[in-house]
């Protein structure tokens, strides 16, 4: 871990109306780090992502980009730092259904001011590193849950972002689908130094991670017994990602 | 599904579902207070001929419309045709929040909403709503005219309170409206295709084609036809009846309009063709691949938009053709006096018939103004049932002024064409029935005088302007329902 870590978040404290979603999460996410968000559903995963992309406001805590607080920007500033340095990958219902795969990826460079062709161009270029360049005229209703999902993958990362926000990107997907996505989000976030913040309840998923991050009732639950380090200590040794391979 | 199930099923819902429902009453409540004033109308007893052998007036109205029988019909007909956008509203309004039900549907899974089922509902709650609508109508219209029945100081009423239609055909409006809001829409729904996760395109829809559309030419070549044909009936002395006249003028207007209504389809899909392709930024990409996407929403939408502006163009057309007329009479009168020696009086009586038309176009802008009450909820709905896609967006930092310019920019990319288009073949009917001059005089020592009928540009220009700036407005409402769509709230999965 660097000195100064890229994305923090302090005492970060979120209801929604009565119900209390977090109630103080600490969190340090550095330079093309990967962290899984865990914990049983309910616990304020999802609000944690959201808190930290700058979706949604805290009512109280800090977060910070690059050392600095991004928490009470006006919604606008927020909104472009989203679609400058950050990606976001849900699990599912992001693409345009009117727009061809090509569009949907090239639309975020296009917001950037990016010409419309050269936004095609880079757009192709990352269907091809997804391997799905081939379905780039289709609209993503024709494709696969697992197509979309790398669709999704490559229009979070077109602009290419310093940090990703992946809220169970495998969730919706059959287990080879969802392996295959993972795959390629690490390879290509590994490849470009991205760091990488996962919500999962998958042991697989968090596998993957270099790092856990347990939640419980809103609260850091540091004890929390990471559900994927049996598997991690697999992948060190290489086996979960040709196991993927193999599959 | 058994149709009680079903029934409590379309009860059981949110907010949405009550408002549905409540908008649809008071839309059917709309056209059936406008079916029971031209009802009314109807009903003023013709008093028959007085000595000078004109009809009598109706002395005890102070409006000379109700006054004069002459004059009746052309209120009667006004009247009606403000059923048509309320009964289209009433149809639309089934559509609000109707994805939320049919997702409530298909996730409660008793056996899976199918579609004809979902038909069967939506025809059910419309129906039920419309007759709540329609009852109420009729209960406000009997408690209104005894309200509303003062006689002023000389005995004279401002409305028709004192005439009632016969029972039966109240009994009959009653039970028909609903009837026929129902049918509208069913047949407003066949195209609709929501899954348990919203809006899904699983391939482009098939573009319109443009024959259809060009249904205005044969619109129009009908009415064209009616004057060589009359005039030949006049030169073998056999008389054209009245009955076919009007028929023929009424079905080349018919084609004419459902021409403009289909021809929208077809221009909503060039223009979203033209935009998907040529658009350089973001708004305009969207917008042109939604409008090919479903090229009909928009002229469904539209439909009842671009009939007003069909019809006050027909009207303004008509217009300047009576113009012509008058100025054609006006100055053989003057050439003849002058020759004569005499002083020349112009007409005065003008303002009559004009006045006529200010009825027209009075009915024409509430029409239009329902129509734009059916509009938002069309495009309001198009967002709403859009939020997880928009919460996405926004969540990836899409701005929302883009998603606000994408709409604008896909109901004005062919509203405006289809709005010229609308004004055009409107305007064309009653030159294609009066031709584009007329002549006047040439008998005894009047001298003949001809002069071309203007095309009222003016006129036109502000209908379809008018059109463009009532969708742009209806836009703009309709965009409040943005900021909820695009609420982190909607990114919850579960
Ligand atoms: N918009 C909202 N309105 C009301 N309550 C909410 C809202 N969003 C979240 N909550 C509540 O806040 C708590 C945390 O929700 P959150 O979605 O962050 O959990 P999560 O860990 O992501 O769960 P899951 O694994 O099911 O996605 C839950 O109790 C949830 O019911
Ligand atoms: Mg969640």
């Amino acid at each position: 871990m660097t000195a100064e870590p890229l994305l923090t978040g302090r005492g970060v404290v979120k209801s929604y109306g009565q119900i209390p979603a977090l109630r103080g999460v600490s969190v340090d996410v550095a330079e093309g780090e990967i962290v899984a968000v865990t914990g049983p559903s309910g616990c304020g995963k999802s609000t944690l992502l959201h808190c930290l992309a700058g979706i949604l406001t805290p009512d109280a805590g800090e977060v910070s980009y690059r050392g600095e607080r991004i928490e009470r920007r006006s919604e606008a500033e927020r909104s472009l730092l989203r679609r400058s340095e950050f990606g976001v990958l849900f699990q599912f219902g992001q693409l345009v259904p009117e727009l061809t795969i090509a569009e949907n990826v090239a639309l975020p460079l296009m917001l950037g001011g990016t010409g419309r062709r050269q936004a095609h161009t880079a757009a192709l270029t990352w269907l091809d590193r997804l391997g799905v360049a081939h379905l780039a005229d289709d609209l993503p209703g024709a494709v696969s849950g697992g197509e979309q999902q790398r669709t999704a993958l490559a229009r979070a990362l077109v602009t290419e972002p310093r940090v990703l926000f992946a809220d169970e990107p495998t969730g919706a997907l059959d287990t080879l689908a969802g392996e295959q996505v993972l795959d390629h989000l690490l390879r290509v976030t590994q490849d470009q130094g991205t760091a990488v913040i996962i919500v999962t309840h998958d042991a697989r998923v968090a596998a993957y991670a270099a790092r856990e991050f347990a939640l419980r009732d809103g609260e850091h639950d540091p004890s929390g017994v990471g559900i994927g380090s049996v598997r991690r200590g697999r992948r060190a040794r290489g086996e979960v990602a040709t196991e993927a391979r193999a599959r | 599904m058994k149709p009680g199930a079903l029934l409590r099923l379309a009860l059981a819902g949110s907010r949405t579902d009550t408002l549905r429902v409540v908008l649809t009453a008071v839309s059917a409540a709309l056209a059936m207070l406008a079916i029971l004033a031209a009802a009314t109308v109807v009903a003023i007893p013709e008093l028959g001929s007085s000595p000078d052998d004109a009809a009598a007036w109706n002395v005890q109205y102070t409006v000379a419309y109700l006054r004069e029988p002459g004059l009746r019909p052309g209120v009667t007909v006004a009247l009606v045709l403000l059923v048509i956008p309320a009964l289209v509203l009433a149809a639309q309004c089934g559509r609000l929040g109707a994805p939320a039900r049919d997702r409530r549907l298909a996730s409660i899974r008793l056996a899976g909403a199918t579609p004809r089922q979902t038909m069967t509902l939506v025809a059910v709650e419309t129906g039920v709503a419309s007759a709540l609508g329609a009852l109420i109508a009729l209960g406000t219209y009997l408690l209104g005219r005894r309200l509303l029945h003062n006689p002023g100081p000389d005995g004279r009423l401002v409305l028709p309170t004192d005439v009632l239609p016969p029972w039966w055909v109240l009994a009959l409006l009653t039970a028909s409206l609903p009837l026929l809001a129902t049918g509208i829409a069913v047949v407003a729904l066949r195209r609709v295709s929501v899954g348990p996760f919203g809006v899904v395109r699983r391939q482009r829809a098939e573009s319109p084609r443009i024959w259809p559309g060009l249904l205005v030419m044969p619109g129009i070549a009908v009415i064209a036809v009616l004057e060589p044909i009359s005039a030949y009936a006049d030169n073998r002395d056999v008389a054209l009846p009245a009955a076919v006249f009007l028929g023929l003028v009424a079905t080349g207007a018919l084609m004419t309009v459902i021409g403009v209504v289909f021809g929208t389809g077809w221009i909503s899909h060039r223009a979203g063709q033209t935009l998907a392709r040529y658009a350089r930024r973001a708004p305009a990409m969207l917008a042109g691949r939604r409008l090919m996407a479903d090229p009909w929403a928009g002229s469904r939408a539209f439909a009842v938009v671009l009939t007003c502006v069909a019809f006050g163009a027909a009207a303004a057309g008509v217009k300047a053709a009576f113009a012509a007329n008058f100025a054609v009479e006006d100055e053989a009168n003057r050439l003849t006096a002058e020759a004569n020696g005499e002083e020349f009086v112009p007409r005065t009586d003008l303002d009559f018939y004009y006045n006529a038309f200010d009825l027209i176009n009075v009915a024409v802008a509430v029409a239009a103004l329902i129509a734009a009450g059916g509009l938002l909820v069309t495009i309001a709905e198009g967002i709403v049932s859009r939020r997880r896609t928009y919460a996405h967006l926004s969540a990836s930092g899409v701005p929302r002024s883009v998603l606000r310019r994408a709409t604008m920019w896909q109901a004005l990319a062919p509203v405006v064409p289809a709005s010229v288009v609308a004004a055009v073949a409107g305007a064309a009917l009653p030159r294609a029935l009066f031709g584009s001059s007329v002549t006047g005089g040439g008998y005894d020592s009047v001298p003949e005088v001809t002069l071309s009928v203007p095309i009222p540009f003016g006129d036109l220009a502000m209908l379809s302007g008018g059109a463009v700036v009532v969708v742009a407005a209806v836009v703009m409402v309709s965009l409040l329902f943005l900021r909820p769509s695009t609420h982190p709230s909607e990114l919850r999965t579960g």
